[in-house]
């Protein structure tokens, strides 16, 4: 299956939704509503509600977070907003700033 | 590295809103909006996209609704289903392709010549 890879140099602005691996590497602003799995690679640059079966942040994230199974804080990541997922891993250097919802 | 690889906009993807950059991008799935490129297109058998879309070339195997305007050249394949306007020095429609709309093909040409001499 092809994997979607929003490229370094393109932008979005909008809503990306669907189901399929998503992988962004560029700029994405609006929201991102997923049925699989997310990755957000060092480089890229989003500003959007993210919402995904797991979710990999390596770049940098503003917006609020919905995974349903997973979210990772990558360590050179940078995140501002709220996390809601049953699974958090932040990783030693990574940046994070809001609120975490494990559902307990 | 990733600047190279085009873009693919996978065929279970849906993007609402204004896509733009740099990259030679692959559609195989389902947009709205607007594209904007300073690359290469392609829209894919499976895709549809509803969009004005500029690039700099353009090749249709799917089914476009809305401008596209590219700023060298265009080929609708034969699997294409394209209404609109279609703006570009160059278009090729290839035999089994179905296009509704209009052509402008506006060619820049070189000193000396002249639209009469073509």
């Amino acid at each position: 299956m092809a994997n979607t890879v929003i490229g370094s140099s393109i932008v979005i602005d909008g809503e990306i939704s669907g189901d399929e691996p998503l992988t962004i590497q560029g700029t994405v602003k609006g929201k991102i509503s997923m049925a699989q799995n997310v990755v957000i690679d060092s480089g890229a640059t989003v500003e959007a509600d993210v919402e995904g079966q797991t979710v990999t942040v390596s770049g940098k994230l503003t917006g609020n977070v919905s995974a349903r199974e997973k979210l990772e804080l990558r360590p050179e990541s940078k995140m501002v907003g709220n996390a809601k997922a049953p699974r958090i891993v932040v990783a030693d250097g990574a940046s994070f700033k809001g609120n975490v919802d494990m559902d307990v | 590295m990733a600047s190279e690889d085009p873009c693919i906009i996978g065929s279970k993807i849906t993007v609402r809103g204004h896509i733009s950059g740099k990259q030679d991008l692959v559609v195989e799935g389902h947009i709205e909006g607007h594209v904007s490129l300073d690359s290469q297109l392609v829209v894919e058998e499976s895709a549809t996209v509803e969009a004005d879309v500029e690039a700099t070339t353009a090749t249709v195997r799917g089914e476009v609704r809305g401008p596209i305007s590219a700023t060298r050249s265009m080929v609708l394949e034969s699997t294409a289903k394209v209404a609109g306007k279609l703006t570009a020095p160059s278009i090729t429609i290839e035999d089994g392709a179905r296009f509704s709309g209009e052509i402008e093909m506006d060619v820049e040409l070189p000193a000396g010549l002249t639209a009469g001499s073509r």
